[in-house]
């Protein structure tokens, strides 16, 4: 009798404690808090950075909305169906928006990276020139984008998105220090051969602005060091998301959940990006 | 009987102690793996909300929108390919030390080796002198044949020499830079080498070397005013 009803009180209690922790933490994050923000809604610094690309972006958008009336449109894209052309619709908005992006971009005298998940591509470009593109060979969206083709994603893929933090297993830059002359005379360099550099194991996190979060893995299985460093890094953000949910339960106010995109690239590729990218990294979404 | 009463009350016992450590897990794993839960719920926010508007827009206006969209599809990739370099160009990826001589149209005309910066701090005294190749996008300033080599004050102060004047004649070498040489700004060249087995390698002061034959296409290819992208 005594253990039944302890059995009863330690379910009901745990019962509640899961029931509480599924709506603070999943259920109203997931259903009332929106987690792609439009790109119009930037930070006002965010806003006062981008301020000359906004305007170039107007007046293109001013300029397209003017310009090719004698465009011809492939019968295709006119259906008779209206959810068929609601689709077409959304595709060709899609298409438009990363175009948008891409001219912004280009604009400007930086790299930039477009995902492509039509294509299954990572290309590095600049000026519109595609510098380096690789195979995307595994790639994994969180539902948040993959699941809802609404008028909030377009308006959530829009601009391009500026990163806002960068975390890596490699360095950008991997310098060497010398002290003049005596690591550097003539006699002491052709001594030294100079060696091909390691590639270190490749692990990227990437927080962009508009709650986006990018993790860029590599292919190829890590050594042991690079495994460990790998493993440090995931649990670092692993730590971060249980704090938010500790405090949700005390709080019972979860920030909305973040919309994740996991690419995996060959190791020789993802260091190649990430070397090359700019601090001010942005980058274009295509699917 | 005595069996079947003793095998209940053992039913019973792992039931007891099931459910609440179900539950308990299911607490911790919520807690850990939240991003996860919600992914899934999102899922489930789909079916029950829909994955799509439902704006109630009627067939035409909907194609208008089309071809609207079309118009401005149309309009941006025009605008696009007018950004595109008009002459052709060479590209170089710092990272794996190699090159791309593409056309115009943005085909590739030869792929090769090179040598680009050893990201190298230099300390001299107080100065901190930076080897590097800096990235971006370059144009050729000016081609040039047998260019003799104006030793900047890095080269002395790596070797442990005094600086010479501006003008001074120590400064000049003759032969290093290779058989040509392009200019692309703030002292970075495109040249020849005498180290054709470090070609490949990290191994350059901040200019990008390239072997002979390679150097010759280049030279001859590309013109004043064309594009160099460094990645």
């Amino acid at each position: 009798m005594k253990n039944k009803l302890a059995f009863w009180i330690i379910t009901s209690v745990l019962s509640l404690f899961v029931i509480y922790a599924l709506v603070s933490t999943v259920l109203m994050p997931v259903l009332t808090k929106n987690p792609l923000p439009k790109a119009t809604q930037s930070a006002p610094e965010e806003k006062a950075k981008t301020g000359k690309t906004n305007k170039a972006n107007k007046v293109n958008k001013a300029e397209n909305n003017n310009s090719g009336d004698d465009d011809a449109i492939p019968d295709s894209l006119v259906s008779n169906s209206s959810k068929d052309a609601r689709q077409k619709l959304f595709e060709l908005r899609k298409k438009e928006a990363l175009l948008h992006s891409r001219l912004t971009l280009a604009n400007e005298d930086s790299m930039y990276l477009v995902l492509d998940f039509v294509s299954n591509t990572a290309i590095l470009e600049m000026k519109g020139v595609r510098l380096h593109e690789c195979r995307i060979l595994d790639s994994d969206i969180s539902n948040s984008i993959k699941m809802f083709h609404t008028d909030a994603l377009l308006n959530w893929m829009a601009e391009p998105f500026n990163v806002k933090h960068v975390d890596a297993t490699i360095p950008k830059i991997s310098w060497v220090e010398k002290i003049a002359p005596k690591d550097s005379i003539e006699a002491n360099k052709a001594m030294v051969e100079p060696a091909p550099t390691k590639l270190g194991d490749v692990y990227i996190v990437m927080d962009f602005n508009r709650n986006l979060r990018l993790v860029i893995a590599q292919n190829e299985k890590p050594d042991v060091e690079g495994k460990k460093l790998i493993s440090a890094m995931r649990w670092k953000y692993s730590e971060i998301e249980i704090r938010k949910s500790i405090q949700s339960l005390t709080k019972f106010n979860r920030e909305p959940a973040m919309p994740q995109i996991s690419i995996v690239l060959p190791k020789s590729d993802a260091t190649i990006l990430y070397k090359a990218l700019p601090v001010n990294l942005k980058l274009i979404l295509r699917m | 009987m005595e069996i079947e009463e003793k095998k209940e009350r053992t039913f019973l016992k792992v039931i007891i102690w099931t459910i609440p450590l179900l539950l308990l897990g299911i607490f911790v794993l919520m807690i850990l793996y939240t991003p996860a839960f919600q992914n899934g719920a999102f899922k489930v926010k789909a079916v029950f909300v829909g994955s799509s508007d439902s704006e109630a827009k009627s067939l035409d206006g909907i194609e208008k929108s089309v071809l609207k969209s079309q118009r401005n599809i149309n309009s941006t990739e025009r605008k696009l390919d007018q950004l595109k370099p008009v002459k052709p160009y060479i590209v170089v990826n710092t990272t794996e030390n190699r090159f791309s001589l593409r056309n115009a149209n943005g085909d590739t005309i030869k792929t090769g080796t090179c040598s680009t910066g050893k990201n190298e701090i230099l300390i001299a005294g107080s100065k901190r002198i930076l080897f590097k190749t800096p990235k971006g996008m370059f144009e050729v300033r000016n081609k040039q044949e047998d260019r003799p080599w104006i030793k900047p004050d890095w080269a002395f102060i790596e070797d442990g020499l005094p600086i010479p004047s501006a003008r001074s004649a120590s400064r000049v070498e003759v032969g290093s830079l290779g058989d040509y040489a392009l200019s692309i700004g703030d002292g970075y060249m495109i040249h020849g080498t005498l180290y054709q087995r470090f070609l490949g390698l990290p191994v350059t002061h901040g200019c990008v070397r390239i072997g002979d034959t390679d150097l010759e296409l280049i030279y001859h290819t590309l013109s004043k005013g064309s594009k160099v992208f460094i990645y």
